[in-house]
């Protein structure tokens, strides 16, 4: 059984312009041990799947209106706030893209580490305060002892998602969301954060989703993937699989767009032009009939404007797309 | 080859505020000693990590920041000479497009006005009509519609909004633009589209770029020569094929061992690599010998007594 199962999510907004759907019908599932990862570009619905998750999609606007989040066998859409509050953090823990707007600026690295741990454990503070530098030295930041004192500011970006990963195993999550976490760093610190997050998983046996749009993360990090587009998943499968045989012309686009080390290069060393996705994600209450992604697609035909493809067992692994489907493409 | 831009022991020194009112000023050295050619026509890469000095180097080199010292010839007058009169005149001839598209338009200008503006300030003798014609003009060029030219920048995606940016810089018909990392903000399928737009507007007019970016893909794809820096200093530099297949200096190894790749699998055990350690030293009182020795798998004792000189493209003193 899975450890965290997402069955037909459907969460909308309240907009300006009407109802939009921002996740129509999602499911995905969660290992313990394994990282899954969520691709997509803005818009596409990733972090409001993380934010579900949460039990924290900003209500109103937003609402969930249908499907189940099981952890553990525990049903969490609807559970009351009392109990997502003590999930949040002890089971299930985020870190987000930007370390610096995440953490408190007023408060010390070891205070705001210590805060999580006494929320969750009948410890003492000064217990507390010992396990956060204990934390920060397991993650990898020099002179924890000394750093635990130190308020953001003074700390680099790579030393602030490091106290972020700390704060969010401070508790041993069993699932660890990780929305975007090195889009802000440089790709050393990128490297030293990936192999930070691997070597938890192997430690704690956490379940890791790791959201990117960056297909080059997916290719180190994750076991599974799952694309999503328009808020829907368009194709899941095994990351090499994905990487080596997309169906989908979306995520085809996504891994061909990427200027990646380890193309084919001329003789001059110049690589080949990089393939473009034309257009940009559609405006959620712009969507029409039909595949979202169809205005993009050089795969289009008939039944692309009529229905809505869903994922199909049909092909190698599940895509939704008609052409896939038909063996077009 | 002619190069458009020479730039010969640029140094840029920031003074640091007092620590005590008899103490020494501090200075905080963010560019040192760097030198670099960028022919006509070709692009030259600056790759670094943040706060190695690569935006500093660029906006100093088209004097943009102060006070640096040294020597820039733009088309061969040393700008750093000229009066601010003769300066001005110039800077239709160098234009910036900047990481975030959505800090560098004014929010309260309509954008037909935001690509107009180079021409007011810049520009020579044309009439309303001709600047509002090339205007037009550009907007299609970057690929964008005529019904959008009077919209405000916040009714425009991230992609678009780079895109005005690219339109403005062109306004005036630069020779040199400097790019600062202008596709880091996007997403990465419109980081596609962007940096082929780049590459067409180049070869239709010509143009020269100063790219800087952290993202050895995007440099691989668009540099024709490529500068590594750290610290300040130019590490190594080499032409695009010669430092992608053979990296000599150990930090240019260690960020390409870094630069995510699609052929480094997990399920093929996520390679373990070699790896940074740690960050790179303070440019306030910086070490004496070599800046990266503390880091450096290679390093032995000479390296931080001495500093190594950029000699064949390398500063190093154990070079591949």
């Amino acid at each position: 059984m899975a450890l965290l199962e997402i069955q037909d999510l459907k969460v909308r907004f309240r907009t300006r312009y009407g109802p939009v759907t921002a996740l129509d019908g999602v499911s995905m599932h969660f290992e313990a041990g394994e990282t899954l990862g969520v691709v997509g570009e803005s818009g596409c619905g990733k972090s409001i799947t993380a934010l579900s998750v949460m039990g924290l999609v900003p209500s109103p606007p937003g609402s969930v209106d249908g499907g189940s989040i099981r952890l553990a066998d525990e049903e969490l859409i609807g559970a009351p706030d009392r109990r997502l509050r003590n999930l949040r953090g002890s089971e299930i823990a985020m870190i987000f893209q930007e370390p610096m707007t995440s953490l408190n600026p007023v408060f010390t690295a070891g205070d705001q580490i210590a805060e999580a741990i006494m929320l969750h454990q009948d410890v003492s503070k000064s217990e507390a305060f010992e396990r956060a530098i204990a934390l920060l030295d397991r993650v990898g930041i020099p002179e924890a002892r000394r750093r635990a004192s130190d308020y953001p500011h003074q700390l680099s970006g790579g030393m602030r998602q490091r106290v972020m990963i700390a704060m969010a195993v401070s508790c041993q999550p069993k699932v660890l969301i990780a929305d975007e976490p090195t889009t802000a760093l440089d790709v050393t610190v990128q490297a030293q954060i990936f192999e930070l997050l691997n070597d938890i998983q192997q430690e704690f046996g956490t379940a890791i989703i790791l959201i990117t749009h960056d297909m080059g993360a997916i290719a180190e990090m994750a076991d599974r993937v799952a694309v999503m587009y328009a808020g829907r998943v368009i194709e899941e499968g095994r990351a090499d699989d994905i990487l080596d045989q997309p169906l989908h012309p979306y995520s085809r686009g996504l891994i061909a767009c990427i200027p990646a080390l380890g193309k084919e290069t001329d003789e001059e060393g110049r690589p080949p032009p990089l393939a473009e996705i034309p257009g940009v994600v559609p405006p959620l209450h712009l969507l029409g009939d039909g595949c979202a992604f169809k205005d993009r697609c050089n795969h289009r035909y008939g039944p692309c404007d009529a229905r809505i493809p869903v994922l199909t067992d049909a092909t190698a692994h599940p895509v939704a797309c008609h052409a896939a489907e038909e063996g077009r493409i | 080859m002619t190069a458009i831009l020479e730039v010969e022991n640029l140094t840029v020194r920031f003074p640091m505020p007092k620590t005590s009112l008899f103490g020494p000023r501090q200075h905080l050295e963010a560019v040192r000693d760097v030198s670099f050619s960028l022919p006509e026509g070709r692009t030259l890469g600056i790759v670094g990590e943040s706060g190695s000095g690569k935006t500093t180097t660029a906006m100093a080199a088209i004097r943009l920041t102060g006070p640096a010292t040294g020597a820039v010839r733009f088309e061969g007058d040393d700008i750093f000479q000229l009066d601010d009169e003769a300066m001005r005149t110039r800077r239709r001839h160098m234009q910036v497009i900047f990481q975030d598209p959505y800090s560098s338009l004014n929010p309260r200008d309509r954008v037909s006005h935001i690509v107009r503006e180079p021409l007011d300030l810049l520009g020579g003798a044309e009439s309303d009509n001709e600047k509002n014609e090339r205007v037009r003009e550009l907007f299609a060029l970057v690929g964008l519609r005529p019904d959008q030219l009077n919209l405000f920048p916040h009714q425009f995606s991230g992609g678009q909004r780079q895109r005005i940016s690219i339109a403005r810089a062109l306004a005036t018909h630069p020779k040199l633009i400097v790019c600062d990392e202008p596709v880091s903000a996007l997403d990465v399928a419109i980081q596609a589209q962007i940096l082929n737009l780049l590459g067409r507007l180049q070869q239709q007019f010509g143009l020269s770029y100063l790219f800087i970016s952290h993202d050895l893909g995007v440099v691989r794809q668009v540099c024709d020569e490529i500068a590594v820096m750290y610290l300040g200093r130019i590490v190594e530099q080499a032409p695009r094929a010669a430092l992608f297949a053979r990296p000599r200096h150990p930090y240019t190894q260690a960020l390409l061992d870094a630069a995510p790749s699609l052929a480094r699998r997990k399920s093929a055990g996520g390679a373990k690599r070699q790896q940074l350690k740690g960050d790179p030293p303070s440019p306030i009182n910086p070490p004496p010998g070599c800046a990266f020795a503390e880091r450096c798998p290679r390093a032995q004792q000479r390296c931080t007594a001495e500093r190594p000189e950029l000699t064949e493209g390398v500063a190093c003193f154990f070079p591949d």
